[in-house]
């Protein structure tokens, strides 16, 4: 067990907080749903980029490169100015849904280079134009573009021209659970010398403005010793902290207070509001700055004139009480003597963590990929706080009020209470949780850390996040939307790892979640099956724009619609809720009924896809795929025929089974025959379960073997799903054959769209009519699997179609792989696709390696595209890169899908005996780059 | 014990003024000075059509000291 391994096994037995601290700060809390108090429920609008430097949060805090403990009492992060800017850089800046030709999008650069999963070491950097930031030129130029138009960039502006910017590295390091090392790297890129502000912040987040009786905390300059400019930080519930700066460096103190004249024209009480540094630096103007030197918001000023080609550093330290400030980390020389001691040593230990979780088998440029993405997963994590009960009562919508006014969403919602650190999609673009990213989230982040994964799933499924009716959350713009359901799926998944590692997987966890899924199963039998016929709405379900119509929208032809993703997402959580309770089964026979309950229900949902409707059911026979179904008032229904991955989900609706239940109580399959047997018609529609396979496996598959091939005929021809860079979420034949149809006089057309979306379906930000997604990939990847360790090696397709290439589905299913990959990897030529045209990405040596996970690529040539920053779902890039570099095909069909678990286990275990050298760190190279 | 929730007042402010303005729970308006309980020295006011009113968050009412910021009481 390496240094690492430890300290995540202190932290899981409460030995020692060693996740107290982390990089749990938003970096937007503006435009939120939560800050959002208007009548209208603009959230955009109501709390701007522009107040947000003035006006206190009520509910969570952002910044730069930030951390905060896990309640997020005490803030952390930077700010910087380069004396031209109009205002400081304290946070991320971007274009809000309306202001930007494709949705909201953030304008900055920044990387998540490295992260442990404790955080005991973190690396971060921010590329600081020393130019103005042309704050108005990105607004307004991307207001006049249109959405045929590509999106408006930073590296458009010109800002970066002759490399006239700062590379800002944030490094932090652990020396213990309370005591946070801080250096800050400034490099100047740029062909002259520079001058800059760095200015690490430390505030309280402000509860004491909220609520009665609540204590208000204190930062205060303490005297100085020699060489170092000392806070002390003093709140009832956290205790002392100690902030020291090395050197003698102003310190700016004001309170983390709204300023009420320039935000709604009110007199101030206090001249020490929020602003108050930021006019300072900027303005010269210090009314606002305490003298007393206490406040609620400091700020350390270091100006740094940084020679061309030159760096400087900037050291800091926050740690707790202990003996004050002239304690020192080794009792010799201060804060700062043991500090870039610490700092290389938990730089090493994180190199040797990720020696244990990343395959030796991968090259240089494939580790360093795996590696940011799991950096980019732990940098995700945030400090998520909405108690929806008080939100709604602040806006005079008091769910028990009489007179109340109807809240603009979530008013459903008021069992509310969230306030964890939860991952999130984007901290940036999505800085909210979203319940079925989630669960893909933890596919990536329990490579690292299994005990964050498994806390993440059962938090969806907490009293204060699950609705009493048994919905899981979807997102604050709506929790009341509907998400597919893949909690489970995550669930028992994650589960298998632990059981691969441990030898024995944590079973009261997984009875926990069962029950809680269980309440989730029936709250969508009994609100999406409008006929009790076992076929699914949902509406979107997740997939934005794919449909003809806005599919949560009343349809305008009247009627509903049958969908066949959402079918097959319930077909798919039977087959896991079966799993589950199949795996109980073994140590509790109470479990056997539930088994057999969902086996039952999972055939009728299954058989409903292809033999319900008549002449009109989801399967068409003349195409060979499946779809949604519209039934029209007047008892008429017609397929919608738009071949995308609706179609293709009932595919993913896939589980092999090994039977090792069914040896145990043998009972139990004599049943199924009996049902089967009364039923020829569910056996004729299905797959036949009862038809073994390789070792005697059974499968649960909407497809039978005819079908399975005629859909995959489909998915593998590329043109029509199968890219360069994964399967897209649009066949490509849309682009010559668009799907036209009419309504009420008006004509929906459905087209392929490789790029960015060209309606504002959704917010437009999204496009689900070509790109590919990586979570939807990551599914059809999974049932490859699941599909060969049944069919073995004699079932093989052709791939591409028409190539006259015959592969196993397991070789189909590593060829998907590996074409997601290549998006991230350099090609032959050194590029990126992900990157496309972008020169700089592609060619500089301060930018070229660093990476981005976005949220879905270009179904043509694999360039990013959406949030730029969700490593989220799209880091399972690093799942899918260690699945297919640990388990080979002949040992994956001989163990089935114990394999890979059990595979993970050895690694985790601590078995690898270390990457390829040359890979090692390559983010130390980056960082290394110009020093 | 039953816990029950006071019904709470709804706050503006006048920007035109540069005042906050308070309509309490019998649905009188009043003006708060800049002061440091502002609730204590409220002055009533009396809105005109010409006056301009924009809604405020409620929980800006316990930074004003305004008599109805505790979330319960108990009954």
């Amino acid at each position: 067990m390496n240094i690492e391994q430890v300290r995540l096994k202190e932290a899981q037995e409460q030995l020692k907080a060693w996740k107290r601290w982390g990089p749990y700060l938003s970096e937007r809390q503006w435009g939120t749903v939560r800050e959002d108090y208007s009548e209208e429920g603009n959230a955009w609008n109501y709390f701007t980029h522009d107040q947000a430097r003035s006006r206190a949060y009520r509910w969570g805090e952002d910044g730069l490169a930030g951390i905060s403990d896990d309640q997020q009492r005490l803030c952390f992060s930077l700010a910087l100015w380069n004396g031209r800017d109009p205002i400081l850089k304290e946070r991320l800046f971007g274009l809000t849904n309306s202001e930007s030709n494709h949705g909201e999008d953030v304008k900055e650069y920044y990387f998540y280079l490295d992260s442990t999963p404790t955080h005991s070491w973190m690396k971060y950097l921010y590329k600081y134009p020393q130019a103005a930031f042309p704050y108005g030129q990105l607004v307004e130029t991307s207001r006049r573009r249109g959405p045929g138009d590509f999106e408006y960039e930073l590296l458009d502006t010109g800002v970066f021209d002759e490399d006239r910017y700062f590379d800002v590295f944030v490094d932090y390091a652990k020396a213990s659970p309370e005591d946070l090392l801080v250096r800050i790297t400034v490099h100047n890129r740029g062909p002259e010398a520079a001058e800059l502000h760095v200015l690490p912040t430390l505030w309280f987040r402000n509860q004491w403005s909220w609520q009665d009786g609540s204590e208000r905390p204190e930062l205060r300059q303490v005297d100085v010793r020699s060489g170092c400019s000392v806070v002390r930080a003093t709140d009832a519930r956290l205790g002392e902290r100690w902030f020291e700066c090395e050197g003698e460096v102003p310190l700016l103190f004001t309170e983390n207070e709204t300023n009420m004249q320039r935000v709604f024209g009110l007199p101030n009480r206090s001249p020490y509001v929020k602003d108050s540094i930021n006019n300072s630096i900027v303005h010269g103007d210090d009314s606002g700055i305490n003298p007393e030197k206490r406040g609620t918001k400091v700020a350390a000023d270091y100006r740094l004139r940084v020679e061309a080609g030159g760096s400087k550093v900037i050291r800091l330290r926050l740690r707790d009480g202990g003996g004050g400030p002239e304690e020192s980390g080794d009792g010799s020389a201060g804060a700062f003597g043991d500090f870039d001691r610490t700092m290389d040593l938990r730089r090493a230990e994180a190199d040797e963590f990720y020696r244990d979780v990343i395959p030796q088998s991968l090259n240089a440029d494939e580790a360093n990929v795996m590696r940011q993405a799991l950096a980019g997963m732990l940098w995700s994590k945030q400090f998520y706080h909405y108690d929806v009960d008080r939100w709604l009562e602040e806006r005079g919508s008091d769910p028990f009020k009489a007179s109340r006014k109807v809240a603009p969403r979530n008013d459903h919602w008021h069992h509310m209470y969230n306030g964890d650190v939860i991952s999130m999609p984007d901290k940036w673009e999505y800085p909210w949780y979203a319940a079925w990213d989630l669960a893909f989230h933890v596919l990536a982040l329990t490579l690292v850390d299994a005990e964050f994964g498994k806390q993440q799933l059962k938090l969806m499924l907490r009293e204060r996040y699950m609705h009493p009716n048994g919905q899981i959350p979807a997102y604050e713009w709506n929790f009341g939307d509907v998400n597919p359901p893949v909690h489970a799926w995550s669930t028992i998944f994650t589960y298998r790892l632990e059981q691969g590692v441990k030898g024995q997987g944590d079973r009261d966890w997984l009875k926990s979640n069962f029950q809680k899924l269980l309440l989730n199963f029936t709250w969508w039998v009994n609100r999406k099956d409008r006929t009790g016929r076992n076929v699914f709405e949902g509406g979107f379900l997740g997939l934005d724009n794919i449909g003809v119509f806005d599919r949560s929208a009343p349809l305008p032809t009247g009627g509903y619609l049958e969908q066949a993703d959402g079918t097959a997402w319930m077909a798919l959580f039977c087959q896991n809720m079966m799993e589950i309770a199949a795996e109980l089964s073994l140590t509790d026979s109470d479990y056997v009924d539930m088994a057999v309950k969902f086996v039952e229900h999972y055939f009728w949902i299954a058989s409903s896809m292809t033999h319900l409707g008549g002449g009109t059911g989801m399967w068409d026979e003349e195409d060979g795929f499946f779809y949604d179904v519209l039934r029209l008032p007047n008892g008429e229904s017609q397929r919608l025929k738009v071949r995308s991955m609706v179609g293709l989900l009932p595919l993913c609706a896939t589980t092999m089974f090994d039977g090792v239940a069914l040896k145990k109580y043998p009972e139990v399959g004599e049943r199924f025959v009996r049902f089967l047997d009364a039923r020829p018609e569910i056996r004729a529609a299905i797959h036949d379960p009862l038809k073994p396979g390789v070792a005697g496996r059974r499968l649960a598959s909407i497809l039978d073997e005819t079908r399975l091939r005629r859909v995959l005929s489909r998915m593998l021809d590329e043109n029509e799903f199968l890219s360069e860079f994964g399967i897209r979420s649009l066949s490509r034949c849309h682009a010559d054959h668009p799907y036209v149809f009419n309504a009420g006089g008006r004509e929906y057309r459905v087209s392929y769209l490789p790029a960015e979306s060209d309606s504002g379906m959704f917010g437009g930000n999204s496009n689900w009519r070509g790109p590919i997604w990586m979570p939807v990939n990551a599914l059809i990847i999974r049932a490859l699997l699941q599909y060969y360790s049944y069919f073995g090696t004699n079932f093989t397709i052709e791939c591409p179609t028409g190539s006259g290439r015959q592969m196993n589905l397991y070789g189909v299913a590593e060829e998907i792989s590996r074409r997601l990959a290549r998006i991230f990897l350099r090609d032959e030529h050194g590029r990126r696709p992900v990157y496309g045209g972008s020169k700089k990405f592609q060619e500089d040596p301060h930018w070229r390696d660093l990476l981005q996970f976005f949220e879905y690529f270009h179904g043509d040539n694999g360039a990013g595209l959406g949030a730029s920053h969700q490593t989220g779902w799209t880091g399972v890039i690093a799942r899918l890169m260690h699945l297919f570099a640990t388990v080979n095909p002949e040992v994956a069909l001989q163990g089935g899908k114990k394999v890979y678990f059990e595979t993970a286990g050895e690694k985790a275990a601590g078995g690898a005996a270390g990457a390829a050298a040359e890979a090692e760190s390559r983010v130390a190279e980056l960082s290394g780059a110009g020093r | 014990m039953l816990r029950v929730r006071t019904p709470k007042v709804t706050l503006y402010v006048d920007r035109s003024r540069q005042q906050w303005v308070v309509l309490d729970q019998s649905g009188r308006f009043w003006v708060l000075p800049n002061v440091e309980n502002p609730w204590d020295q409220r002055q009533p006011i009396y809105p005109t059509e010409d006056m301009e009113l924009e809604p405020i968050p409620g929980h800006y009412r316990y930074m004003l000291g305004l008599p109805s910021g505790g979330e319960e009481r108990d009954a």
